[in-house]
């Protein structure tokens, strides 16, 4: 019974890190949504450049302490071929706009208050990042942040500039 | 042992490895190579790690299982020293151009069997007698910038789709896009299309089109257009039928 209770248990932390994890080596689905712009973004037309997608929310604390370090990141890095998207996981726009205008994004922010891109992605936590290579591969994925996390996002956009 | 096929077809595995046929093979091409006067080719035709030398030893080798071993080397150093010459004039020898052109012969054969898959797929998903697809063109384009267009058939949203700036432009250089194909059964069918966009003075815009229509047998093409109606200063949404 402690076995079967352990093994659940194990399960139930891999799983989410399984489910969007398996994107690693394949294509990166493609989409597209509305910005907080007003614009529509297509992924397919980044292709060619580093892409970066943050799925966050308004509501989760790890969002609020990482988004101001991810668009320091997209101001160094915005010139060299490299793109970051973050896809909101609000149900409503003004939440994402608010907390946009309050941190200062000015990265583009994708709405996607049907969920259908969050459920492609397989993304069952807050936040999840993707880093996609300009083949248009899915190479790393992040569940959750961690103060300095963004150092790890750092060498691994480098290396696909690299590329 | 007989062979049916041509042994240069034959794959290096069936070469037995320390085989005493390579190096006595490779020795009769060094000594015609060094008759005919080319030091290149004869480096080229000792080296066994080579395909130039090995490709000519290897072949004839498998019939020196069953034949003689200096009727092997023979066609073996015959063989490479045309090839070893034409290395040594720096044209590529013949047998890379016939691999060459092989292998090209092999892309083109993928291609046509992709596109014909592809034709396929789209035979068997969407046969003709219940096949319906619907376009999307915008014509000028000066009181309209599409931003999406939404369609529901006999009340139910099969397609919605959003325009980048990049689909907008292509739109406007005269693309056309397929927005939707699907099923219908034969019978009388509605279709509604609801565009948004940006109208005249980039107010935000929504207008929707109706058409009712007959699905027989045979393949049932729409085109939703987009167009300016001048007089009015104002977009024209219309639903057309193909014959």
């Amino acid at each position: 019974m402690r076995l079967v209770l352990l093994f659940l248990s194990a399960l139930a932390v891999a799983l989410p890190v399984a489910a969007a994890s398996r994107l690693k080596g394949q294509a990166a689905p493609d989409f597209v949504l509305k910005s907080l712009s007003g614009e529509n973004v297509r992924l397919s037309e980044f292709r060619g450049q580093v892409v970066l997608i943050n799925f966050w929310a308004s509501w989760a604390g790890p969002s609020r302490m990482e988004m101001p370090r991810l668009e320091k990141i997209s101001a160094t890095y915005r010139s060299n071929g490299f793109v970051l998207l973050g896809v909101n996981m609000d149900d409503t726009e003004s939440s994402a706009s608010n907390f946009a205008t309050a941190y200062g994004i000015t990265y583009p922010l994708l709405l996607d208050l049907r969920k259908e891109v969050v459920r492609r992605y397989a993304v069952e936590t807050v936040p999840v990042t993707v880093l996609i290579d300009r083949s248009g591969t899915v190479r790393y994925v992040h569940k959750d942040y961690r103060i300095g996390a963004e150092q790890t996002y750092v060498a691994e956009i480098r290396t696909l500039l690299k590329e | 042992m007989s062979h049916s096929r041509p042994t240069a077809q034959l794959p290096r595995a069936v070469i037995p490895r320390g085989s005493w046929i390579l190096p006595l093979a490779a020795a009769m091409a060094l000594t015609t190579a060094l008759a005919s006067g080319s030091v290149a080719a004869a480096t080229a035709a000792t080296d066994p790690t080579t395909s130039t030398a090995a490709a000519p030893t290897d072949t004839p080798a498998t019939d020196a299982a069953a034949a003689t071993a200096p009727d092997a080397s023979a066609p073996a150093a015959a063989d490479a020293a045309p090839n070893a010459d034409a290395a040594a004039s720096g044209a590529p020898p013949e047998e890379f151009r016939s691999l060459d052109s092989d292998v090209q012969d092999l892309k083109k054969e993928v291609l046509d069997l992709n596109k014909d898959l592809f034709v396929l797929e789209e035979e068997l998903l969407f046969p003709a007698n219940t096949q319906v697809a619907v376009y999307v063109s915008l014509d000028v384009g000066t009181f309209f910038n599409v931003d999406s267009v939404t369609l529901k058939v006999d009340n139910k949203e099969v397609a919605n789709y959003l325009y980048t700036a990049r689909e907008a432009e292509a739109l406007l250089k005269g693309g056309v896009h397929r927005i939707f194909i699907g099923n219908l059964k034969v019978g009388k069918h509605e279709l509604v299309a609801f565009f948004s966009g940006k109208g005249p003075h980039e107010r935000d815009y929504k207008r929707g089109a109706t058409l009712n229509f007959e699905k027989g047998v045979g393949a049932k093409y729409l085109e939703l257009k987009i167009s300016d109606r001048l007089r009015k200063l104002q977009p024209e949404f219309i639903i057309k039928e193909w014959e």
